[in-house]
């Protein structure tokens, strides 16, 4: 990371850009939700919306993660920390995502909230 | 004794220890997180409900999000002036760091603050209902209870004939409220039945409290204690007589296995029933006049007859209409019915025609007439571009439609006010019963009840569990750079490096919970 | 004393007492204090297994007087039926008795004592990283532990829903309980919080601490194997952990507010009928956040354990560890693989054939690790010249015991032999043989191995003898009946022991009975009796160990050096015991942990520390000791 004084006074424009940057990520954000002209894919929230809005949300993510957190010049061993934290992560939810999707019986199957059971004679 | 690369970095590994512990943090918190957020995917797909997309008012949330984003700009300069050694500066822009995040969390606790005072409730035919509860009046007082709140229109009331308390079990706020009630109903609370019991002594009764006493909590007590040494008691005597029992058994039958010989084994009660104290687990009171109590939802089990409340009290009695007066009613959704209709392979419509709601409240009636009309226009307004409206859309008459009705009949300009709306949601004061009505709902009719709380349903549940731990990393954060910015003077004279380093560490936290935010903000407004 | 006259210009005075012993930063401290509180709650996870194991070999008869005298009378009528235990009350001894061994005893000692006590020392650190944060990791480890454990003594009892407290059990037990803030349930789950937070704050020490402060000349290659095993486990539990974290912040939002993350739509109990919640909630999520837990949480029992015996072998059969790199990069490897093995706890719960499969192999090939380490430590007692020390018995007994345990397991992580097995005694078999006579053992050699180095003297290796053997046997007697009662399906949960399902009347008569299951049932009932009879005196043999442990400390042998066992890593270069700050001299360390008996040198050890004849600084970097850790020198 840069730590000599010239270093640091070059990348305040960098924070700041970065900054604006992340403004107008979030504008955006909510202008693709609530203005209709901006809606993708089907009216109201679908798929596509789901796709658009994470994306920049993951961009701004990384922007913060890059640059706020000084990951573009970091040490070897942060890497390999915040690193493994993502894997699992991901291995977390992707294969509970993929233990759910996986059933040998509709999941649907109990949704009535009214049991099937019969009490008494 | 000192432990080394507390300021300077080690070389082989370039990195300070704070530095390292930091991250380490960090990959925790992304597993925790990663779990919650788990969890929302989890809770949408699997909701066997319609999820509420896009329910919460944007405003806040966006303000929130600018907050955050100001505030993770300003850290790191601060972090920069530190190590440019500019106090002034760092002073400055820490200070700014610190008051974004007294401004979240206010604007945090105003939204919140709206939820806990919104009430929602599902109805039987799962239309659901929500609004603001009226507040119980005694002579256009509200009435207020002695910890200061008042008291809503939601209670179960009963027509209590007497009250049987759970001799271990009773709840002392619960029976001091019973006894309140009956008291300003001017009703006496008396024991049914003498207390008495044996002593110990052969033969020998005592009576411990006469018939006709009147409740009361020390009364409650003195039982209490008097069934415990009676159960604790009788419990030894009990064990050792089996114990004496089982050693004869053995004896008398050798190379027997336990099992074989297990019925033929047992206490003789008669034996020892004039070493026995009398055990009392339950004591009924009798109410002289029959008085009206009143219970709030969740801590009764209500029937007709007989009530029981979470501590095991049983109220008999019969069972007064307890409706659920709304005050304001300022949405009405029929999201949930629809969706219920379809996978019964009924015409949503015609169910919406035969709820409840429809056919005993004219406003909702009215109020759906001219929803219908709404989603006409808006159906062929999407038409041209090919598309078509939302289940939300369809089905759900949100509190700005009753707004915007209201306004077309010309009732109500609101003017300045509707910024404010965006965040407090209506102003029901200025607006009127016009635009929100009364509405009582019957307590038969209610199938689940709750405030816009995590009760209410997964949606809620997860935004708050999400928002508010992200809360708590706020005001954590706030507290370390606090720390820094108000005592960190010293050491910035004695070791500025120090100091810098450990900004960054409070910084990189920072940027973080920023982190974290950057997804809970599209996640829970805008999808 | 005059401590307060003088602490101002002596700095180099004894801290007062409560500085020294109970708010210690000092790792060492630390460490005894975890032992001590792990071991005192081993004790009372022991005693809640010994009066379960008396309901299920006698289930009619009241608890003998010996293990309910210093209950009160008003605890017992709450609790017991005329003395013997209710079903009740067995699943709240069942269930505190899982957490207690698991979250209180065996991680606190094995992580908290041996991590805290050893680590630093064989790496050659003056402290741990952050000294404070690891006296505030025991006190939260402490608080937690102790929450949970009062629950027993308020109106709900302590949980009552398993060690795994499954939703939507766990969601609405003790939901009688007007508040339920003092309800046992939630009370476990605001420990378990506690605990996890101890142990994060706990971890995030260790790696620090490890990454960080190693001393001049100790790479990685040079670390001992006890110090990658501390390592491998430090990550499994920061990462494991916090899922877990979030089902329990889940979990008690379901109790406390209602909520229901974990609670279907629909739930209908025989207390409450049609529970009042919203629903919608997934149960199967809590047991997927649980096991990403749970699993890596048997490697966090299981590492310290591998990480003390790694230590005694190489010293008492005076020959290095064979295939230490082998074994460092298997470690690695069993800690990514525990991670993505966690739903073969889960066979059960409708899984579907291809995930299934998937975590099948995974659970498979985590055994392949766990052998290669086992084997080596066997080779590297091949061809050594054993020294039968008290350490090395304990060491020796791991190897077998432990191997039983892990092998048991195998048919388990086959989905088609698991729909069998699960839920039986099969698996309570194989799990207590991994942890009972395996981990625990392991541990008892490493509190033998350094209590010379902790206390400057031997413990008794008669009392040792009388210790070990009626334990090695005992704990055989116990798990091994568990796993033939496993397999012919008696369910792990049975309050009486199976009495429910015999046929009383054909048995009597000397007939067998039409009901198959009461045939097999009564055939294999009479081993809980064997089984208790053996936890009973399992119980007794520890008193010898109990005894050894405070007598040794004051009239035990006195070591003859500070190396007593001529052994070879950092933490023997240290005074006896190591003052604060461990080492009087800066470590340097110029070569790898374990150099027994090299025939380029007279003494059969040659220490890490101990610099080479033929020149010094030379030699570190030729031994590729990092030249940046020389150079730090300079800077300070």
């Amino acid at each position: 990371m840069a730590d000599s004084p010239e270093a640091i006074r070059k990348s305040i424009r960098k924070y700041l850009i970065v900054g604006g940057i992340l403004f107008l990520g979030t504008v955006l954000t909510v202008l693709v939700a609530t203005v209709p002209a901006l809606d993708i894919g089907r009216h109201g929230f679908d798929v596509y919306d789901c796709v658009l809005g994470l994306a920049i949300a993951s961009t701004k993510a990384g922007f913060v993660a890059v640059v706020f957190m000084h990951l573009n010049d970091e040490k070897k061993a942060i890497y390999w920390i915040f690193g493994g934290a993502l894997v699992f992560g991901a291995f977390l939810y992707l294969l509970t995502a993929w233990a759910k999707s996986d059933l040998i019986h509709d999941p649907l199957f109990y949704g009535d909230s009214k049991p099937n059971i019969k009490l008494g004679h | 004794m000192e432990i080394p690369y507390i300021v300077k970095a080690r070389k082989d590994t370039g990195l300070t220890n704070s530095k390292i512990a930091i991250w380490l943090f960090l990959a925790s918190e992304v597993m925790l997180f990663g779990g919650f957020f788990s969890a929302y995917v989890f809770m949408r797909i699997g909701a066997d409900y319609p999820w509420p997309e896009r329910t919460l008012p944007v405003l806040p949330g966006l303000i929130n999000t600018f907050i955050l984003i100001a505030s993770s700009v300003t850290v790191v300069f601060a972090w920069a002036a530190l190590k440019l050694r500019k106090w002034r500066q760092f002073q400055i822009f820490m200070g700014a760091t610190v008051l974004c995040a007294a401004i979240f969390m206010c604007l945090k606790a105003v939204e919140y603050n709206v939820k806990f005072h919104h009430q929602a409730v599902r109805l039987n035919d799962y239309s659901i209902i929500e609004g603001h509860l009226d507040y119980k009046k005694d002579k256009d007082k509200n009435y207020i209870k002695k910890d200061g709140k008042k008291i809503e229109y939601n209670l179960i009331n009963i027509k209590a004939e007497s009250v049987i308390f759970s001799t271990v079990r009773f709840h002392k706020p619960w029976v001091e409220q019973i006894l309140e009630q009956a008291e300003e109903q001017g009703s006496k609370m008396v024991l049914t039945e003498p207390y008495q019991g044996a002593d110990g002594r052969a033969d020998a009764k005592t009576t411990y409290v006469e018939a006709g006493t009147e409740l009361s909590l020390d009364l409650l007590l003195k039982i209490r204690e008097q069934h415990l040494k009676a159960r604790a008691h009788n419990q030894k005597l009990r064990a050792d007589a089996l114990r004496c029992a089982w050693q004869i058994a053995k004896d008398a039958n050798p190379g027997k296995r336990g099992w074989e010989i297990s019925d033929q084994v047992g206490v003789d009660a008669e034996k020892l029933k004039p070493d026995m104290l009398t055990e009392m687990g339950a004591i009924s009171f009798k109410i002289d006049s029959a008085a009206k109590l009143s219970f709030k939802p969740k801590n009764i089990k209500e029937a007709d007859g007989q009530s029981r409340l979470r501590d095991d009290t049983v109220i008999k009695g019969k069972l007064l209409e307890s409706p659920m007066k709304f005050h304001h009613v300022d949405a009405i959704d029929f999201q949930y019915l629809a969706m219920k209709a379809v996978q019964k392979g009924i015409d949503p419509m015609v169910a919406i025609e035969n709820s409840w709601i429809i056919q005993n409240a004219d406003f909702a009636k009215e109020a759906w007439e001219w929803h219908c009309e709404e989603v006409e226009k808006l159906e062929k307004e999407l038409a041209k571009q090919d598309r078509e409206p939302t289940l939300k859309d369809r089905y759900r008459i949100g509190w700005k439609e009753f707004s915007k009705k209201a306004e077309q009949e010309g009732m109500t300009d609101m003017g300045d006010w509707t910024i404010l709306e965006e965040f407090k949601g209506p102003n029901y004061a200025a607006r009127g019963e016009e635009t929100f009505p009364h509405l009582a709902v019957p307590r038969g009719e209610i199938a689940f009840a709750s405030k816009f709380v995590p009760q209410w349903n997964t949606y809620y549940a997860i935004y708050f569990t999400i928002t508010g731990l992200h809360g708590l990393h706020v005001i954590g954060g706030a507290l370390v750079l606090g720390y820094y910015l108000f005592f960190g003077r010293r050491m910035y004279e004695t070791n500025p490096e120090w100091l810098a380093n450990r900004v960054e560490v409070g910084g990189l936290f920072w940027h973080f919970v920023d982190l974290i935010w950057i997804f809970a903000f599209p996640i829970f407004y805008l999808m | 004393m005059s401590a307060d006259a003088h602490s101002h210009d002596d700095h180099h005075h004894d801290p007062p007492f409560w500085k020294k012993y109970i708010f210690s930063t000092d790792h060492k401290m630390i460490g005894l204090q975890y032992g001590i509180t792990a071991m005192l709650f081993l004790a009372f996870g022991f005693y809640l297994m010994m009066v379960m194991r008396w309901s299920i070999a006698y289930p009619h008869q009241p608890l003998p007087e010996w293990m309910s005298f210093f209950l009160t009378d008003d605890w017992k009528a709450r609790w017991l039926s005329d003395g013997k235990l209710t079903g009740e009350t067995y699943n709240m001894f069942g269930a505190m008795h899982g957490t207690i061994m698991v979250f209180l005893g065996i991680v606190p000692l094995g992580f908290g004592a041996f991590g805290n006590y050893v680590t630093p020392l064989q790496i050659g650190a003056p402290d741990m990283a952050f000294p404070r944060l690891n006296m505030a990791s025991y006190w939260i480890y402490l608080i937690g532990g102790l929450i949970m454990c009062a629950s027993f003594f308020m109106e709900s009892g302590a949980a009552k829903s398993g060690w795994t407290n499954y939703s939507p059990l766990a969601g609405f037990a003790d939901g009688q309980i007007v508040n339920q803030w003092l309800a046992g349930q939630t009370q476990w789950l605001i420990g378990l919080v506690c605990l996890i937070t101890s142990s994060l704050l706990g971890s995030v020490n260790f790696i620090t601490t490890i990454i960080n402060l190693r001393a001049r000349g100790m790479t990685w290659m040079r670390m001992p194997f006890f110090v990658w095993s501390m390592l491998v486990t430090g990550f499994l539990l920061l990462l494991a952990f916090p899922p877990l974290e979030a089902a329990g912040i889940m979990q008690l939002m379901d109790r406390v507010a209602h909520s229901s993350f974990f609670m279907p739509t629909g739930l209908f109990t025989s207390q409450t009928g049609l529970a009042e919640l919203s629903g919608g909630g997934s149960p199967l999520l809590f047991q997927h956040l649980f096991w990403f837990l749970g699993h890596p949480e048997v490697y966090v029992l299981l590492l310290p354990a591998f990480a003390c015996v790694s230590d005694v072998i190489p010293v008492n059969s005076r020959k290095p560890l064979w295939g230490y790199k082998g074994m460092v990069y298997m470690v690695l490897v069993l800690g990514f693989l525990s991670f993505i093995v966690w739903a073969h706890h889960m066979y059960m719960t409708g899984m579907g054939p291809v995930i299934s499969t998937f975590f099948q192999t995974t659970t498979v090939l985590i055994s392949v690790p766990s052998v290669v380490i086992i084997t080596s430590l066997l080779i590297s007692l091949w061809g050594g010249s054993i020294k039968f020390t008290p350490p090395m018995m304990w060491a020796c007994a791991f190897i077998p015991m432990f191997g039983i345990g892990g092998l048991t397991g195998l048919p388990l992580a086959f989905n088609l032999a698991d729909l069998h097995l699960h839920d039986t005694y099969y698996v309570i078999g194989h799990f207590h043989y991994v942890v009972a006579p395996g981990i625990l053992f392991g541990l008892f050699a490493g509190v033998l191995h350094w209590y010379p180095k902790i206390t400057g003297r031997y413990m008794s290796s008669w009392l040792n003898q009388l210790h070990f053997w009626p334990s090695l046997i005992c704990m055989n007697v116990i798990f091994a009946p568990m796993l033939l009662q496993g397999m012919a399906g008696f369910h792990r949960r049975w309050y009486n022991g199976g009495d429910g399902y015999l046929d009383k009347i054909a048995g009597k008569a000397g007939e067998e009975s039409a009901n198959i299951f009461a045939n097999t049932v009564a055939q294999h009932i009479d081993l809980n009796i064997l089984m208790s009879m053996g936890a009973w005196t399992l119980a007794l043999a520890q008193i010898p160990f109990v005894i050894n442990l405070f007598i040794s400390w004051k009239t035990g042998k006195k070591v003859e050096s500070d190396n007593p066992w001529n052994a070879t890593t950092l933490e023997w270069a240290t005074p006896t015991p190591p003052g604060h700050g461990n080492f009087t001299t800066e470590p340097v360390v110029y070569r790898g942990p374990y150099e027994y008996s090299r025939a380029d040198h007279d003494e059969d050890y040659l220490p890490q520390w101990v610099e080479p004849k033929n020149k010094t600084a030379a030699s570190v970097s030729q031994d590729k000791a990092e030249p940046a850790a020389l150079e730090d020198k300079s800077d300070a």
